[in-house]
């Protein structure tokens, strides 16, 4: 894995019509090649597949995945859905409460949202390898 | 006791169930029915197996054929509930191949594969004492990375039979039930993109295994364990169920 730190990898995909499953298999091949688990691959892709059912049916969106020390840094936009931004704003979510923020605590290790200067985000996702 | 004398006491036993259930209504009666069948369910999903599908799966089809078969049951009829129920097991477990296109859509080679990934996860996440990596199970299975990547994907693609909510009684079958007795519930969230009101429409071991997952934040080995299925399906049954609930809030 260390030798593919640095390396980045880019997708520009439509947002609308059924991508989801390349869009898989591509974050299932990157997270096979720094010897993600299976279970850490599945949170990956759930991650992003949940993101994206959050950000509209229209335009594109790029994907980054940049692999990083002992895991994947995965930016996913700019998104002009502003209702993703709100919803990862949003503060504390009780621990009885099931939203788009409350999946990507449980399932990658940190995320956050960066904005853009046209009011559009880009959201930041941190998925770290388990021991091998 | 004879063999004969065996079964024909265990015909009348069902129609005496038969008659509780359609005379008076009693759902304990039917639950029965149900009990008492499951073996005759996996014996013929057993013959489905190796087709590209857990097997776990396969039988949680041919249940709904079960259930659809006592409920149609006719009193009059001078037929046993398993001579009754049989081909309509079989008939839901073919249907429920040909409308998932398996044979069609998916090469046989990867349809294996995916159905042999589930037991290759669990001996390797037992052996291991982690979620094993793709290059493991690949060695597992004598296969490239490349093909185990192709045959998650394959697993994902279709939608699993529970989810596709049919009768309240269906959900009785799964042994998730009993756990799902404690199902605390999220609450009523105010913020955006929030699932709440989808949740409580999911069948109560989709709701329990969501609860599972993003409340407790068990991870998918541990669920698994916990309601008795393999992993990859737990995996299926999370991102259906979420998909659902987005579907529901749209």
């Amino acid at each position: 894995m260390d030798a593919l730190v640095g390396e980045r990898i880019e997708l520009d995909a439509p947002l609308a019509g059924d991508f989801q499953p390349v869009i898989r298999l591509i974050i299932g091949g990157i997270a096979e090649a720094v010897d993600f688990g299976f279970e850490e691959i599945d949170d990956l892709q759930l991650a992003v597949e949940r993101l994206l059912a959050e950000a509209g049916s229209t335009g594109n969106v790029s994907l980054s995945f940049e692999v990083e020390e002992g895991g994947i840094r995965t930016l996913v936009g700019p998104l002009s859905e502003r209702a993703v931004a709100d919803a990862l704003h949003d503060g504390d979510v009780g621990s009885g409460t099931l939203t788009l923020k409350r999946i990507l605590q449980t399932v990658v290790d940190s995320f956050g949202v960066e904005e853009s200067a046209d009011g559009r985000i880009v959201v930041r996702l941190e998925k770290l390898k388990g021991p091998l | 006791m004879t063999a004969t004398s065996r079964s024909d006491r265990a015909r009348e036993e069902d129609r005496e169930l038969l008659r509780r259930y359609h005379e008076r209504g009693d759902t304990e009666a039917r639950e029965q029915l149900i009990q008492r069948h499951l073996p005759l369910v996996r014996s013929l999903a057993r013959r489905y197996a190796n087709r590209g599908e857990a097997l776990e799966d396969i039988e949680q089809v041919g249940a709904i054929g079960l259930i659809k078969a006592i409920d149609r049951f006719e009193l009059d009829r001078d037929v046993s509930l398993a001579t009754y129920a049989t081909p309509n097991v079989v008939g839901e477990i073919k249907r429920h191949f040909r409308d998932k296109g398996w044979a069609i859509r998916v090469p046989r080679a990867l349809q294996e594969l995916n159905a042999s990934m589930s037991g290759a996860i669990e001996q390797l996440t037992l052996k291991l004492s982690r979620s094993p990596s793709i290059a493991e199970i690949a060695e597992e299975l004598e296969t490239t990375p490349e093909q185990v990547l192709e045959a998650m994907e394959v697993g994902s693609a279709y939608s699993t039979v529970s989810l596709s909510t049919g009768p309240a009684g269906e959900e009785e079958l799964d042994p998730m039930e009993t756990i799902g007795s404690e199902d605390r519930g999220f609450e009523v969230s105010e913020h955006r993109a929030a699932l709440q009101p989808a949740l409580s429409r999911l069948p109560s071991r989709e709701r329990e295994i969501i609860r599972m997952r993003f409340e407790e934040g068990l991870p998918q080995t541990q669920i698994a364990q916990r309601v008795g299925l393999s992993q990859m399906h737990v995996s299926r049954l999370i991102r259906k169920s979420l998909t659902t609930m987005r579907e529901e809030m749209a």
